[in-house]
């Protein structure tokens, strides 16, 4: 009897000092980020596919080359073409003709050097179909891709090696903007013959060198000591797969990796409570809601500027998406040449939206799907907004809530009246936001979900393209964006505001506009502050 | 036993077969192509083509079945169309982390859960037995990730005594184990206190209590053992359960595991992956029902099978 009593006291004790803890949490709050990270710790929210530039189709594996190799170009955190492996290079009057002239002395991590056939082949098995890789159309503009891609060909007659240290693109026809296309992660150069195992042991020239990697877990990188650009400042950098953002939250408080990008439902309380953690950027990315051009009531370009119109996209920026966004009068980012400042948003105005619905002949509304991915709850909740809001005019609106590949394919095929999803920027610049987006020939998947279709607007991006004058190019540019925003093919939202927090003990980071722009050469542990 | 054994093993061939069957038919039905997930958001419809050609995607689904199958009996689980690695190899790499975080948690929920369940029977109505059943009311209640992040904000974020989430020695394993080991505590604290208080008053019981018997032996060697019975049974479940992958708590703490595989496989419609793990995990999940029954005839004689 002593003894059960002597256990039941004890448990109690327990208990109680349990709830003590648990009170002596809550006091003391969220304290964590006053510690010092231990080394460089950065994270991708999955396991990237491979390590082999070849493969990188997607936002990890592209981050992930990064580090490791180089292209003949590259970006800087803001965007900005610079030189990579190539320290110049020359086009011809026309933009048809590039010469790349490759760095003196750079070498593989295996200490191989560098030399101008290395290009070739890399690009070579990019496109060689055997390589399954998925993503060949950054190097299709060069002449004779296509028919060595589909295998009609045994080599690509437009790249020329001219000896050890420069190489020539012919591409098919003239492309002011070749050079950019050659700064995404699909374009670096690996050496040839590439080692075994090459996706899981990478060799390449870049800023780190390979050390580990565990799935789902994390990689492991030291830093290159012989980088052609100065070694990192770094001595090595971890990658953390860390899926769960509230779970990245948590360990960025704890101090256990170096930076984040702020969750969602936590950005007013940081805001609050550690704006000397915070840095923002506008990102080069529109959240947007394709119209389909070809179904329905959406054909007629009248009822998507009444969409447009009907709904207060200023009101669901700043209380649904705490504002982390800039409302979008075009398509093409702020930040990027060709986008007009001086261009307004659509109002919100649903006088002129029920003008508008009545003279395209729908006075009492109609119905329409609004498609949403299901793991994406900010978007979710956005949808909903524009249904409601919607619903005013007698626009009925049903959320369809797919996962991301289902709606993805629906979208692609044009099943879907309506669909909330986002344009990541591959590289900066205005023809990234009109030729995948609003071209005939991107239609479905190559990124052009609103099904819009115009023989003019197709014109004018092909001679953008082929403009090598960037005054003019850009000129171009407006003009176009301002001949889509008329037709209203999407409802316009805004493009994102990136939101990370930087750890207090590190420095030399930035958030970069487009996914392959931070190296993470300048950033360290600095000495505890 | 061995009989037992091996008759069992034969018959879980057509059950895997089936498995097989259905998975595959279930893959091609649902929407969403892995040539999309493959090339990323931005492609052209000769590169979707080609690819889906050299995967041999355009093939008959029956033929397309039948490469499968006579690779799987080659002991060939195919490569990910995304990743390109082999699928065993995956599972290999992945499926100790599950293993381990699954003992872990089963160590947990057998010594916690238990050990509440007896102590509640004891005495039911008391001190110990509300407390302990408090804790089965809140652990069967409580969704895993939101009993997985609160334990990250109180021990890791706010305390500090433990990491939030990955992967190491022993540290790494307190929370995830903990979160996953919180629902099985739970039941197989109710269960236990339950069969307890049905065995309890037995006459055995009593005997063994009238021949002068310490309480220790006759709540450990006469009444527990009676109880296991019903507990083997929630356990045998669980177990399959925990190996087969647990996604919340392997997402919540970037336990690198089976369970996180199977979800982006799913996700990026990565069928070789997918179909893969189905039938590893399929195996797994027959190898511990076997292992239950075994189980059940070891800990009560009396449980005979044909």
């Amino acid at each position: 009897m002593l003894r059960h009593l002597h256990r039941t006291v004890n448990l109690f004790d327990t208990a109680k000092s349990a709830l003590f803890l648990c009170i002596l949490a809550a006091c003391r709050g969220q304290s964590g980020g006053a510690d010092q990270v231990r080394g460089l710790i950065y994270y991708e929210t999955y396991d990237p596919r491979s390590l082999d530039p070849a493969l990188s189709t997607d936002v990890p594996t592209g981050e992930m080359v990064t580090l490791l190799f180089d292209g003949l170009t590259q970006f800087d955190p803001d965007g900005k073409l610079l030189p990579g492996l190539a320290d110049r290079w020359t086009a011809d009057r026309k933009g048809q003709r590039y010469v790349f002239h490759l760095r003196p002395g750079v070498t593989f991590h295996d200490g191989r050097p560098l030399v101008a056939a290395d290009v070739k082949r890399s690009f070579l098995r990019v496109l060689n179909p055997q390589t399954h890789g998925g993503r060949v159309w950054p190097l299709l503009p060069i002449a004779g891709a296509s028919d060595f891609a589909d295998g009609r060909a045994r080599d690509v007659r437009g790249i020329e090696v001219l000896g050890d240290t420069a190489v020539a693109f012919t591409l098919t026809e003239p492309l002011a903007i070749f050079p950019t296309f050659l700064a995404m992660p699909v374009a670096s150069v690996a050496p040839s013959p590439v080692p075994a195992d090459f996706g899981q042991r990478p060799v390449g020239t870049g800023p780190w060198r390979f050390v580990a990697w565990e799935h789902d877990d994390y990689l492991r990188f030291v830093r290159n000591p012989s980088y052609w650009s100065g070694a990192s400042l770094s001595e090595s950098l971890t990658v953390r797969i860390i899926p769960e953002a509230l779970t990245r939250a948590a360990e960025f408080l704890a101090g256990r990796i170096s930076v984040v990008e702020v969750p969602f439902g936590e950005t007013k309380k940081w805001e609050q409570e550690h704006p000397d953690w915070l840095k923002r950027k506008p990102a080069l990315r529109p959240i947007y809601v394709p119209l389909n051009n070809r179904r329905g009531p959406l054909r007629d370009p009248r009822v998507r500027q009444a969409i447009n119109h009907a709904v207060n996209v200023p009101e669901i920026l700043r209380t649904v998406w705490n504002g982390r966004g800039a409302l979008a009068a075009g398509s093409i980012p702020p930040t990027l040449g060709g986008s007009d400042p001086s261009r307004r948003p659509y109002s919100y105005d649903t006088t002129e939206a029920r003008r508008l619905l009545r003279a395209a002949g729908y006075p009492n509304g109609f119905s329409l799907q609004l498609w949403r991915s299901g793991t994406n709850v900010e978007m979710g909740r956005v949808a909903q907004a524009i249904q409601a809001q919607l619903a005013a005019l007698g626009i009925q609106v049903e959320i369809v809530s797919r996962d991301a590949s289902s709606m993805r394919e629906a979208v692609r095929k044009g099943d879907t009246d309506m669909a909330i999803t986002d344009w990541w920027a591959d590289y900066p610049d205005a023809d990234n936001f009109l030729y995948p987006l609003f071209h005939s020939a991107s239609v479905g998947p190559g990124g052009n979900y609103a099904f819009y279709s115009d023989r003019v607007t197709d014109s004018l991006i092909m001679v953008a393209r082929r403009t090598v004058d960037q005054a003019a190019r850009e000129a171009l540019y407006a003009r176009i964006d301002q001949r889509v925003f008329d037709a209203a093919p999407w409802l316009y939202l805004w493009f994102a505001v990136d939101l990370w927090a930087e750890h207090p003990s590190v420095d030399g980071w930035d958030i970069p506009v487009i996914f392959n722009g931070q190296r993470w050469t300048k950033a360290r542990v600095a000495a505890r502050r | 036993m061995l009989q037992l054994v091996a008759k069992r093993l034969l018959a879980t061939i057509p059950t895997l077969f089936g498995v097989l069957v259905v998975a595959f038919l279930l893959l091609n039905v649902v929407p969403g192509d892995p040539v999309a997930e493959m090339v990323g958001e931005r492609a052209d419809s000769a590169t979707i083509a080609r690819l889906r050609g050299e995967l041999h995607l355009d093939e008959p689904i029956p033929v397309q079945f039948g490469h499968y199958l006579w690779g799987v009996v080659r002991g060939d689980l195919g490569r990910s169309y995304i990743t390109q690695r082999p699928v065993l190899g995956d599972l290999a790499e992945r499926f100790p982390k599950t293993l381990q975080l699954a003992a872990a948690a089963m160590l947990l929920a057998v010594t916690c859960g238990i050990a509440l369940g007896v102590l509640a029977a004891i005495r039911p109505g008391g001190m110990i037995d509300r407390f302990s059943m408090l804790i089965a009311y809140v652990g069967v209640s409580f969704p895993v990730y939101w009993v997985g992040l609160l334990l990250i904000l109180l021990f890791a974020v706010a305390l500090r005594w433990l990491p939030p989430s990955g992967y190491g020695g022993l540290a790494f394993l307190v929370l995830p184990a903990l979160t996953l080991g919180s629902r099985s505590i739970a039941f197989l604290a109710r269960m236990t206190r339950g069969a307890m208080l049905d065995i309890l008053p037995s006459d055995f019981v009593r005997t063994a209590r009238a021949k002068g018997l310490g309480e220790r032996r006759v709540i450990g060697r006469h009444a527990l053992r009676n109880a296991l019975l019903p507990i083997i049974t929630v356990l045998g479940l669980d177990v399959g359960n925990y190996l087969t992958g647990s996604i919340l708590t392997e997402t919540i703490f970037s336990w690198p595991g089976v369970g996180r595989y199977v979800l982006l496989a799913i996700q990026k419609r990565d069928l070789p992956a997918v179909q893969g793990s189905i039938l590893f995990l399929s195996v797994i999940f027959v190898l511990v029902n076997l292992l239950t029954d075994v189980l059940y005839a070891k800990a009560d004689p009396r449980v005979a099978y044909d």
